[in-house]
């Protein structure tokens, strides 16, 4: 099952802090993403806010990138963080939608 | 008491399980501050009550606080999903007593006798020295009782009232709850299959199967504090619940990288791990979004009030769906990967996570639940908040907060001197306790603590008497 | 009038939330199967015949235990006996365990068996870190056997008057508010000198697990630290 190794080597004594940093970020961004996107769907933001959701996602990325790459992951767990990425890309239109079919459905 | 509201036998016991969950959260607060001055003052009760007793207690009235409240919050919630009164009160009044007396006497025991011989006496009636689950086996056998008791009486009223969806989920829930309860009961010589077990247990609990119950509480809270239509949220609930064993069951593997386990939990429990804080998101907007929805309802009507009828019951919640998105999400996360966790791994990391996500997956919604039960018991139609239910919000939540940043902190020098350099050893760990960093990190989780314990007892007397204030709508 | 969809169907959302867990499930159970005969307790004959163990057996006592970086597992794994040409046990080097390299399989499972319930009578887990997990309040003990401060350069030894690792660590355990290493101290808790044996024992066969190179880089960087 494992092919290659997936501690391929040692963390550099100065990396620490920006894998903690950006990894927490990643979810502090995400949760922007999916919190603006949910409010503009909910009519609480304009829509011009909208491109500044797609931003965080894009940010959100860059720091599943830094994270990967520092701590050196192989290539299975960059799968794994891709799926995630994507994962989270299409999580609040998923919300969104279904949301909106249960309220239509309720409504009329 | 005088001035009863209540006419459900199952919702004014359910006030008794929220009476004695209060009283322990009470010690587990008092026992951690116990610890966290022994971590600064070094010599503090030396050989009276040492660092592995108070944390013992403060570990296990976390626990059993929360299932404690999680069975009061169960009751509660039965006359109003299922429409008829519990099946099985009387049992569930028998087995209260039962369960309160039984974990007296472990405290007892915990604290006066503390440690046994090297036999199987101590296991059986001392303590079982596993973290988290040291409860003697007689105690075990005795919660297994009073947990199969409680799951009767839930199925069977379930079964015979409205069964809702929330109730569907709980039934599961809680079947599963008790079950895996079953693996961590045996003994072996053998560590590693000792651990393989013991995080069946913790893991499917903490971030399997309680996580499903707060989803269900939250769903509960949604319909009865803000009016939430029912279909939606239990359309929710269920989606929950597949985002959340979806990924909880699997996540476990990432608490089998290192306790001599194969190499492939790395993996799985990788990809698991980076999938768990979705559902918390989910969980987080589903909330946010529900309470816009209904207040924009509200607003299109013209009205121009809150939909919210319990203010400090909500907040609550709103705080729990934040918190168990930054405590158990964004503090789980950032050393969920193996190539991190390497180094992070039994740090003080892990308890920087351990105390922000206890709190804010768990503590949280269950306080929630406290004030939802004083409503109820007083009668009100729409409760507010007041100065002390503010105070005691901020200050516990902040405490919390505080604790956590000031762990994360100590946790941090320890990877860098402790584990990335000096490897663990007994020298490289005194290195690490004795940084500068680490030990101002002990400080301040101390004051912070110190706050938290504050608002607990702001928050006590806000429990006791905001039901006796004149500005609710009754 | 809205189109009935299949998204907004709770009856779909319930069927697929039992679909996922039961799958998950399966799946955890099917990996439960796969992983329990990989982490039982191995035997005497293991060591006989050369068969390394992610579990060794009791009688790994009687072995010199060493924790070696892997070239092709790319981290450190524990080394039984010393090593051979790929780096893994020979179980050839033994090692005197309180003056005996001859402990039988029931001797050392007995041994065994004390130390791991002493563990647990004596509440190690709410202070120490045991395979990482536990409390923050004191060293971890995953590789506490292969710990330079009980070794012969070590402190320890002399501290408590002893020759041997075994012997010093046993010490330690029943007296050790009278060896203090640093301002926290261990507290006595009543530890007699067959439990003391037992949990030497014990501690020497966990450092013998197989724990996927945890912890790194244990004891190998002596010296200056950076950023202290």
């Amino acid at each position: 099952m494992v092919q290659e190794a997936l501690i391929l080597q040692d963390i550099q004594i100065d990396d620490f802090l920006t894998i903690f940093v950006s990894s927490g970020l990643v979810l502090v961004f995400g949760g922007f993403y999916v919190g603006i996107y949910t409010a503009v769907k909910t009519k609480l933001l304009k829509n011009w806010a909208m491109p500044f959701a797609y931003l965080f996602w894009i940010l959100t990325c860059y720091c599943f990138y830094l994270m990967g790459s520092l701590m050196h992951v192989n290539d299975f767990t960059a799968k794994a963080l891709m799926v995630a990425a994507i994962g989270l890309l299409l999580l609040p239109h998923a919300v969104y939608y279904m949301q909106d079919q249960v309220h239509k459905k309720n409504e009329h | 008491m005088a001035n009863n509201y209540l006419t459900s036998e199952s919702k004014k016991l359910a006030t008794w399980y929220f009476t004695f969950a209060a009283i322990l959260f009470g010690a587990q607060l008092l026992f951690g501050l116990v610890a966290a001055i022994q971590f600064v003052v070094p010599g503090f009760l030396f050989e009276i009550l040492d660092f592995s007793v108070a944390r013992m207690v403060h570990i296990n009235a976390l626990v059993v606080w929360m299932v404690f409240a999680m069975m009061g919050s169960v009751y509660w919630l039965l006359p109003d999903e299922t429409g008829i009164e519990t099946v099985g009160i009387g049992l569930g009044k028998l087995l209260y007593w039962v369960f309160v007396a039984a974990i007296t006497v472990v405290v007892l025991v915990y604290l006066f006798v503390q440690v046994g011989p090297a036999d199987i006496t101590t296991i059986w009636f001392i303590n079982e020295g596993r973290e988290y689950l040291e409860a003697p086996r007689w105690a075990d056998i005795g919660i297994v009782i009073v947990v199969l008791g409680f799951i009767y009486n839930l199925y069977a009223t379930g079964m015979k009232g409205n069964r809702s969806g929330i109730i569907t989920v709980l039934m599961a829930d809680m079947l599963a709850f008790a079950g895996i309860y079953l693996a961590g009961m045996g003994y072996t010589d053998n560590i590693s299959m000792d651990q393989f077990w013991w995080w069946w247990v913790i893991h499917m609990w903490v971030e399997a199967t309680w996580e499903v119950f707060v989803g269900s509480i939250a769903a509960y809270g949604l319909i009865t504090m803000i009016g939430a239509h029912r279909k939606t949220v239990e359309m929710w609930l269920w989606i929950e619940v597949a985002m959340l064993f979806g990924s909880g069951i699997l996540g476990i593997g990432h608490h089998y990288f290192w306790i001599g386990t194969p190499e492939y939990w790395w993996e799985i429990g990788a990809l698991f791990s980076a999938l768990e804080p979705l559902p918390l998101v989910a969980m987080f907007i589903h909330v946010l979004y529900d309470w816009g929805k209904m207040q924009g309802e509200q607003d299109a009507q013209g009205k121009e009030v809150s939909v919210i009828s319990n203010k400090p019951a909500f907040t609550w919640f709103v705080l729990n769906a934040f918190g168990n998105f930054v405590g158990a999400g964004i503090w789980g996360f950032f050393h969920t990967f193996p190539q991190v966790n390497l180094y992070t791994h039994g740090t003080q990391f892990t308890s920087a996570h351990g105390h922000l996500a206890f709190f804010g997956a768990y503590a949280t919604i269950l306080i929630g639940m406290f004030y939802l039960a004083v409503q109820g018991k007083n009668g009100i139609k729409v409760m507010y908040t007041t100065k002390k239910s503010i105070w005691a919000t901020c200050m516990i939540f902040g405490g919390v907060l505080g604790m956590t940043a000031a762990l994360t902190m100590a946790g941090y020098v320890q990877v860098l001197v402790s584990r990335a350099q000096m490897g663990a050893t007994w020298a490289g760990y005194f290195d690490g306790q004795a940084g500068v960093w680490f030990a101002q990190g002990m400080d301040w989780r101390l004051i912070m603590g110190v706050i938290t314990f504050v608002g607990f007892i702001v928050l006590m007397i806000d429990l006791l008497s905001i039901g006796k204030a004149a500005h609710h709508e009754r | 009038m809205a189109k009935k969809s299949v998204w907004s169907d709770n009856r779909f959302w319930q069927r697929s939330a039992a679909w996922v867990t039961g799958f998950a499930a399966m799946l955890m159970i099917w990996l439960t199967f796969d992983t329990i005969p990989q982490i039982v307790l191995g035997s005497d004959a293991d060591f006989k015949n050369g068969v390394t163990k992610r579990v060794p057996g009791p009688t790994v006592i009687n072995y010199k235990i060493t924790y070696e970086m892997n070239a092709k597992r790319m981290h450190e794994i524990p080394v039984i006996g010393g090593a051979n040409a790929e780096g893994t046990s020979s179980f050839q080097e033994k090692e005197l365990f309180f003056g005996r390299d001859d402990w039988s399989e029931d001797e050392a499972r007995e041994l065994l068996a004390l130390g791991k319930l002493g563990s647990q009578a004596k509440n190690c887990m709410n202070c120490h870190t045991l395979l990482g997990n536990g409390a923050y309040y004191a060293p971890d003990l995953t590789k506490a056997w292969l710990d330079p401060a009980w070794g012969p350069e070590g402190s320890m030894q002399a501290m408590t008057g002893k020759d041997t690792k075994e012997e010093a660590m046993a010490e330690f355990l029943m007296h050790p508010s009278q060896y203090p290493t640093h301002a926290r101290m261990m507290p006595n808790l009543g530890i007699t000198a067959a439990e003391a044996k037992g949990l030497v024992a014990f501690l020497k066969h966990m450092s013998s697990i197989d724990t996927n190179g945890f912890p790194r880089n244990f004891g190998k960087i002596k010296g200056a630290v950076h950023g202290k």
